[in-house]
């Protein structure tokens, strides 16, 4: 049995951990289906007498994004209980295997299931809008479509660092983590202005969805480095990141 | 099994709680680690745990550096903390989830347990007793035949018929092949349980013996009038006389208990060491 991953053991710490955490799951499940349903749909719908079409785009991206965050931050919740901590350490499976079924449950679990319980969710709303607003149509939720998958995989990259809140900060991890995040990105914005200040300050036009400003940011060196980080350095710095804050973590 | 040499430890810079801390301890006992408040003494299991890291030196358990927190290292360790939480779970679900974890478990021998310390089945765990609870996780870890069971305080909470049926489960559950290293403040419940014994005081250890030992150095009686020599090792007054502790050159095996011992030794270190320093 190898020291580090062992299939039978993390199957074993999965079920372990799916077991511990249902009631968590079950009730996040009925409190964000019901938030997209009641204010989502119903309130949204009321309040816009104007609203001819109605898509699931906006919400789906917000209750993905939104919820797959708090369930990320809560990924290591016995770490910030002292007597809880003592228990969770001393498991006999290895960080490696604690880290992974974590970031598998917060990452491919959350989005699978929930992009699936958004599908059928879907399914029974849509008809139900159709019988209240009459002079609504309804667009059905396509998972396969370019703004779900393009959603799943920014929650993909996003959700390692509110792994790392989860494995650094004793308690309130979601709003340390959002107020680190502001930080960092107060500091990047900062460091981006002073990069890219001749592009700023030059002459530009912006028509719509056209702007020559844009156009020139995306096509700054600078910029290519930070999105090249973002889409490939991220996720795996964060995830090396929250696995060695799990390894060194003592009580 | 445990080795343990020079090691230092501190939770900051400026006090060290271990320093340059030696001791081995060999399979098959069951040791009992006495020490005042604040000596290190949950400190140390932890360690011995992996929950926390020492600064330095050698802590080796059955091969293992308890701080890599491998698996195989775990499943042969398992600690009873003074302070605990158990899932909000049915007992026997508790027992199906977390069992598998530890290879050897023996199912029998905690459905034996159990019923030794009278906790039925069907039972939510966050729902029993603070006595309940510690009577169940001593069954679930004598249970995993782990190489070492680690007891931090482990008759805190439970009452006296349940102290004496611990006393009894622990003696029986010993085998070659395991350590118990059980932490107590309460010496007495100890008594005719633990051997040898290790005391712990200011972060180091003061004293390490057996009973054989123990017996064939010091000796114990009453008396009416302080004794005025050399052997007097430590007195307290009692009903219509003293306590006397002192060297034992009858070769006379007296009653030690451990209350005493332990007064002994923290009172006058020196002596103690000198006595037991000669073979």
């Amino acid at each position: 049995m190898s020291r580090y991953f062992d299939i039978s053991r993390f199957w074993l710490l999965l079920k372990l951990e799916v077991f511990r955490s249902r009631k968590g799951i079950l009730m996040t499940f009925v409190i964000v289906f019901g938030m997209l349903f009641f204010i989502g749909l119903l309130l949204d719908i009321a309040v816009d007498s104007h609203k001819r079409l109605y898509e699931h785009t906006e919400n789906y991206i917000f209750s993905l994004l939104a919820g797959g965050f708090v369930l990320s931050s809560l990924a290591f919740n016995d770490l910030g209980n002292s007597l809880k901590r003592y228990h969770y350490l001393t498991l006999p499976a290895s960080t490696l295997e604690k880290f992974v079924c974590m970031w598998l449950l917060t990452s491919v679990g959350w989005m699978g299931l929930f992009t699936l319980t958004y599908f059928i969710y879907a399914l029974i709303a849509n008809p139900i809008g159709e019988l209240l607003f009459a002079g609504v149509a309804f667009e059905p939720f396509n998972p396969l479509d370019d703004f779900a998958v393009n959603t799943m995989k920014y929650y993909f990259i996003l959700h390692g660092i509110f792994l790392v809140g989860a494995t650094h900060f004793k308690g309130y991890v979601l709003p340390k983590t959002l107020f680190v995040l502001v930080l960092f990105g107060a500091a990047i914005g900062t460091l981006a202005y002073f990069i890219l200040k001749g592009v700023f300050l030059s002459d530009h036009e912006c028509l719509g969805y056209e702007c020559e400003l844009l156009d020139e940011i995306v096509a700054h060196r600078f910029w290519m480095i930070i999105k090249w980080v973002f889409l490939w350095v991220l996720a795996p710095f964060c995830w090396v990141t929250a696995y060695i804050g799990l390894k060194e973590q003592e009580a | 099994m445990i080795r343990i040499e020079n090691l230092s430890f501190s939770y900051n810079k400026r006090h060290q709680l271990f320093d340059q801390l030696s001791i081995t301890m060999p399979l098959g006992n069951i040791y009992g680690l006495l020490g005042k408040n604040g000596a290190g003494k949950t400190s140390l299991l932890k360690l011995i745990s992996g929950l926390l890291f020492p600064n330095g030196g050698t802590l080796d358990v059955a091969g293992f550096q308890p701080k890599d927190r491998f698996p195989q290292y775990l499943r042969e360790i398992y600690l009873v903390s003074e302070e605990f939480h158990l899932p909000s779970m049915y007992l026997e679900r508790y027992v199906q989830l977390y069992s598998p974890f530890y290879p050897r478990f023996d199912y029998a021998l905690l459905q034996e347990y159990l019923h030794e310390f009278n906790i039925t089945g069907g039972q939510k765990l966050s729902e029993m007793s603070y006595g309940q609870k510690k009577k169940f996780l001593l069954s679930f870890g004598l249970a995993t035949d782990c190489k070492l069971l680690i007891l931090d305080e482990p008759t805190n909470g439970l009452d006296i018929p349940s102290k004496s049926q611990f006393r009894k489960v622990v003696a029986n559950a010993i085998h070659e092949e395991r350590s118990f290293i059980i932490s107590t403040h309460q010496a007495r419940d100890m008594e005719n349980l633990i051997d040898p014994v290790i005391i712990l005081d200011e972060g180091e250890i003061v004293f390490f013996q057996n009973y054989v030992q123990i017996s064939k150095k010091l000796r114990v009686s009453k008396q009416k009038e302080l004794p005025d020599n050399d052997a007097l090792v430590y007195s307290e007054s009692s009903l219509g006389g003293y306590t006397v502790v002192s060297e034992n050159t009858t070769r006379e095996e007296t009653n030690m208990n451990l209350e005493i011992l332990f007064n002994a030794v923290v009172s006058n270190k020196r002596k103690i060491y000198e006595i037991f320093k000669s073979e």
